[in-house]
């Protein structure tokens, strides 16, 4: 099956940026479409229970207050089609596909919006295709969104301060955290803030959510360890414990949390200039100060355009929105620059902090060593080895991928582009680009592709 | 072992059951699939090329480790996203 939509703009995601950039365009008379693989908006930072559910109290804490706010905006929007449980399978200009629970819709648009944001970090290390080991946002997806805890004894490990955040928010609901490990020394973590201390002054909210965690955790009784690292997760059918430089810790999940990257599959497909993103590693999209990307009629905004967080991300989508209010001729240079100030300026604060985010949460000199029988392609299982055997002989990513399988599955190489790029560059090539992206950006079956009988 | 459902504070839809692997797993609607059968101590969704079981990663769709195949439609669905309905058959074996 095979629909079509015809829109003046077409937004990919539902999270902060997509609701500001929504948000801006409203009032318009513009027909605007919003596209997201959840079945309802709000993005990772508010992934909402399924509408059947009532949740009392949900994400009270501060941080999320004006997230919330800005939600609510988005959801009492009566110009909007809202094309939830959709996933963005391919992009040209003026064009996206999407793929529903029925089938594929094509929605021709005057302009494009990408706003897909990121996705953690997938770090390989042995015992890490366990059943019970996760990506630490999704156990904190399962949270907010399911209601469910996915251990009794959960074990969170990795480089990012996100996980002080994540652990609290498992002991609030009930659960038992095993303990957070910080793999660099918490020196390492204090110097990185003390080189920017006016970012850090000026998100004192931020800095208080993370103190308020280590309160939370503190009375739990929660050990917070620094210093200490994965080597190993252990297990046969599933994860029962972990090998850390500090001895083995038991646990019956685990939370892996060195970073995020950015959704870059679309910008990509679309041919838009990249550039690389923080430390955690893959591609961020550039673009000017309008959010336009360097292909016409398609802009960028989120965590797309570089991991700096939901306020970020809301700035960065009022702008972009403001940016094709201004190229659909809706408002003048003028008008666009005028309402452009704020939101800009809100940027570039929020981006001064993600900078100090990205120093404090640097996870580079702090990998754990994947084993010669590491998988590190787990959607064709291509081992360490397998991958390391080629790169004397292979000069780019494509090449290892026509030479292993590595990235040819049904990921598209976004759990194992960022690991392969570190072991290319480790073995002395630094490629200056990943894997050439390919349609479609999910796997679709050939039937939905064919046009309506 | 199994997750647990988070009960204080949550209302869930209407109980329901669905069927992985020939087994019947009790639910709720608003559930996703993944959410069924990690509450039920089902935790492996596939078996890999070394025979080894295998956990879903990312739990927002991007993974695509959490793969099932929805047996009335021959779909291949990822069970982090796609809501449990009652009756509905998956299988964990392609």
């Amino acid at each position: 099956m095979a629909d079509r939509i015809e829109c003046d703009v077409a937004i990919i995601g539902g999270g902060p940026a997509g609701q500001a950039a929504a948000l801006a365009l409203s009032g318009h008379g513009l027909s605007i479409v919003v596209i997201d693989e959840q079945p309802r908006p709000g993005g990772q930072i508010l992934r909402q229970p399924p509408a059947r559910f009532a949740v009392r109290g949900w994400l009270e804490e501060r941080s999320y207050r004006p997230l919330k706010q800005l939600l609510g905006r988005f959801q009492a929007l009566d110009d909007i089609h809202w094309l939830g449980s959709h996933s963005v399978i391919g992009l040209q200009r003026g064009s996206v596909m999407a793929m529903g629970p029925e089938g594929v819709t094509t929605v021709t648009a005057r302009h494009i919006l990408i706003a897909a944001g990121c996705h953690d970090l997938a770090v390989p290390l042995p015992g890490w295709t366990l059943p019970g080991v996760y990506a630490a946002g999704g156990i904190q997806a399962f949270i907010k969104g399911q209601q469910l805890l996915v251990g009794n004894r959960i074990l969170v490990a990795g480089t990012h301060p996100l996980q002080l955040i994540i652990a609290a928010q498992i002991v609030a609901a009930g659960g038992s955290v095993a303990a957070v490990l910080f793999a660099q020394p918490r020196s390492a973590m204090v110097a990185a803030l003390a080189r920017h201390p006016l970012a850090a002054l000026r998100r004192v909210p931020d800095l208080l959510a993370t103190a308020a965690a280590l309160r939370a955790l503190a009375r739990a009784g929660t050990p917070i360890h620094f210093g200490t690292s994965l080597e190993a997760l252990i297990g046969t059918d599933r994860v029962s414990a972990a090998q850390t430089s500090a001895g083995t810790i038991n646990c019956d999940a685990v939370g892996l949390c060195y970073g995020f990257v950015p959704q870059s599959a679309l910008p990509r497909m679309a041919g838009a200039q990249m550039r690389p993103s923080g430390p955690a590693g893959g591609w961020a999209c550039g673009h000017d100060d309008f959010m336009r990307t360097s292909v016409p009629g398609v802009s960028a905004a989120g965590e797309t355009t570089g991991v700096a967080g939901a306020a970020a991300a809301a700035a960065g989508g009022a702008l972009a929105g403001i940016g094709i209010a201004l190229d659909l001729g809706l408002i003048s240079l003028e008008a666009a620059e005028h309402a452009a100030r704020t939101p800009r300026r809100d940027l570039a604060q929020h981006r001064a902090f993600a900078a100090l985010l990205d120093a404090v949460a640097d996870p580079r000199a702090y990998f754990p060593a994947p084993s010669a029988d590491t998988i590190i392609c787990r959607c064709e299982d291509v081992e360490q080895a397998t991958i390391a055997a080629e790169l004397p002989v292979c000069q780019s990513a494509n090449a290892v991928k026509l030479a292993t399988r590595c990235g040819m599955g049904a990921c598209q190489g976004r759990n194992c582009e960022p690991s392969l790029l570190r072991m290319m560059a480790k073995a002395g090539n630094v490629p200056e680009t990943g894997f050439t992206p390919r349609f479609p950006a999910r796997p679709v079956s050939i039937a939905d592709l064919l046009p309506p009988q | 072992m199994s997750a647990d459902r988070i009960t204080q504070d949550v209302e869930r839809g209407e109980p329901i059951t669905i069927v992985i692997d020939g087994q019947q797993v009790a639910c709720f609607a608003g559930e996703t699939i993944a959410t069924a059968m990690l509450a039920a101590g089902l935790d492996a969704f596939r078996t890999d090329q070394r025979g080894k079981p295998r956990g879903l990663l990312c739990n927002m769709g991007s993974c695509y480790e959490c793969l099932v195949t929805d047996i009335a439609t021959g779909r291949r669905i990822r069970a982090c996203l796609a809501p449990a309905a009652d009756g509905m058959e998956v299988s964990t074996r392609g």
